[in-house]
């Protein structure tokens, strides 16, 4: 009954460049070597890929002729980079340029928003954290932008959204994420594996009923280590005691990790994984173009 | 069986821990606790879209019952033989609309709650507030709830059907 936005990915059609096939080339090689040398097989001739080679219709008749044919899109070598450049490269290019101008054009946040609350932020990649000292506590909450857009499970609303581009579901990201409460005198910190349930994420006209982020488990950790001790206990919260589970929800309420925190989280995150979004379509498209 | 809380709304701090304690007393006084209970904690605009819904009026209020056993004879406890039976029901509690009239009558918010959530329970069981009968026999449900409650907490909590019957 609840319903999940999701994002609507638009396939790039990616072309693939098919390398010419080396025997194609080879009569015409094989011409140019002394008759006593035996002809090498074709996987292992040692010449490089040449403009000559790459265009040359050659003298042989029959199919092979017709794959490297002018018609069949002939792929062009211009900037030495030692990649191939096709016109499946070109359109993928110019695919990709207008996507990054849609993009950049329908971005909320030119820059991160800030979290309320005394949160500071680092970044590394995908990853992010912010952390802030409440009173000799260190509280710290990580997530990774990474797969963290729910998948689409509403086709109706998909359809509508193809349809009528202006109804298109707005894109959220909701990742898993993990807070760290270190208190100053111990060595360990107590860590919270959260997650947002998928039925929060849509606003249809159902009543919703899952609460906005929830715990799924508990566990002490060596404060510092990136490694989780496998020997720590973890307390799984699918068979726990609801009244212990309430405590540890006013538990992280108290520490800034409430509904208002997870609201500005989603909107952290949405806003992040847009950025990386962008970037990486214009890395692509460095890639596709070289230059 | 168990009390299902959830807090969807962000505009009212909640503690949890506290409000599921009142209702469990709650829940022992009325003899349900073989019973499944849900409270779901609200904002004015989803309280507002639910009354719309189901009860066409566009109004945020205090809270709105839906009970497992519609029909149930007010005073009557449901006779559940399996165990996906022990349910009454879920109880929406306009945790908004109640913080503000909290304010406005400087009334502790969590005893306001548990006032609220003994009258959303009285529904649960069958009892309603249309005629002046069913309101008397809702007001004597509640203030005997309420009166055990008090005996246990020393509070002076009083039914929220006091002063109206609709």
């Amino acid at each position: 009954m609840l319903k999940c936005f999701s994002r609507a990915l638009y396939a790039a059609g990616r072309l693939t460049s098919k390398t010419a096939p080396i025997s194609s080339t080879c009569r015409g090689l094989e011409q140019l070597r002394p008759a006593l040398i035996a002809p090498c097989p074709p996987a292992v001739w040692p010449f490089t890929r040449t403009i000559w080679m790459l265009c040359s219709s050659g003298s042989t008749a029959g199919p092979r002729q017709g794959l490297l044919g002018s018609t069949r899109g002939t792929p062009h070598l211009s900037c030495g980079c030692g990649g191939l450049h096709t016109e499946g490269d070109k359109a993928f290019a110019e695919f990709l340029s207008d996507e990054i101008k849609e993009e950049r054009k329908i971005q909320k946040h030119k820059s991160l928003p800030k979290m309320s609350g005394g949160w500071e932020l680092e970044l590394n990649g995908t990853e992010a954290k912010i952390v802030r000292h409440v009173g000799g506590e260190k509280i710290s909450v990580s997530f990774n932008i990474n797969n963290s857009i729910p998948p689409s499970f509403d086709e109706e609303e998909t359809q509508d959204s193809q349809k009528n581009p202006d109804n298109e579901p707005e894109i959220v990201s909701t990742p898993n994420f993990v807070v760290e409460v270190t208190k100053q005198a111990t060595n360990q910190s107590l860590v919270f594996d959260c997650h947002f349930p998928e039925d929060e994420v849509g606003h249809g006209e159902e009543e919703e009923e899952s609460d906005i982020f929830t715990i799924r488990e508990v566990s002490f950790q060596p404060t510092g280590e990136s490694d989780w001790k496998e020997t720590s206990y973890t307390l799984t919260t699918d068979s726990l005691d609801w009244a212990l589970y309430d405590h540890l929800m006013d538990f992280l309420a108290d520490r800034g990790v409430d509904n208002t925190f997870a609201d500005e989280l989603v909107e952290l995150s949405t806003a992040l994984e847009h950025q990386e979004y962008i970037k990486f379509l214009e890395e692509l498209n460095r890639f596709v173009k070289c230059n | 069986m168990s009390i299902a809380l959830r807090n969807l709304q962000r505009v009212v701090p909640l503690r949890r821990a506290r409000l599921r304690k009142d209702v469990e007393t709650l829940r022992q006084i009325m003899g349900i606790q073989k019973f499944d209970l849900g409270f779901i904690c609200v904002d004015d605009q989803r309280i507002k879209h639910i009354n719309k819904k189901y009860r066409h009026m566009s109004i945020p209020t205090d809270v709105l019952s839906f009970p497992f056993y519609e029909d149930l004879k007010a005073g009557d406890l449901p006779n559940a033989t399996h165990q996906d039976e022990c349910n009454l029901g879920d109880i929406f509690l306009g945790v908004e609309f109640i913080y503000r009239q909290c304010q406005v009558q400087t009334e502790d918010f969590y005893e306001t709650l548990t006032v609220v959530a003994a009258h959303g329970i009285c529904h649960l069981l069958g009892y309603r507030h249309r005629t002046e009968q069913e309101w008397k026999q809702m007001f004597q449900k509640e203030s005997q709830v309420l009166e055990e409650y008090n005996r246990c907490t020393g509070l002076k909590l009083q039914p929220l059907t006091k002063n109206h019957f609709s």
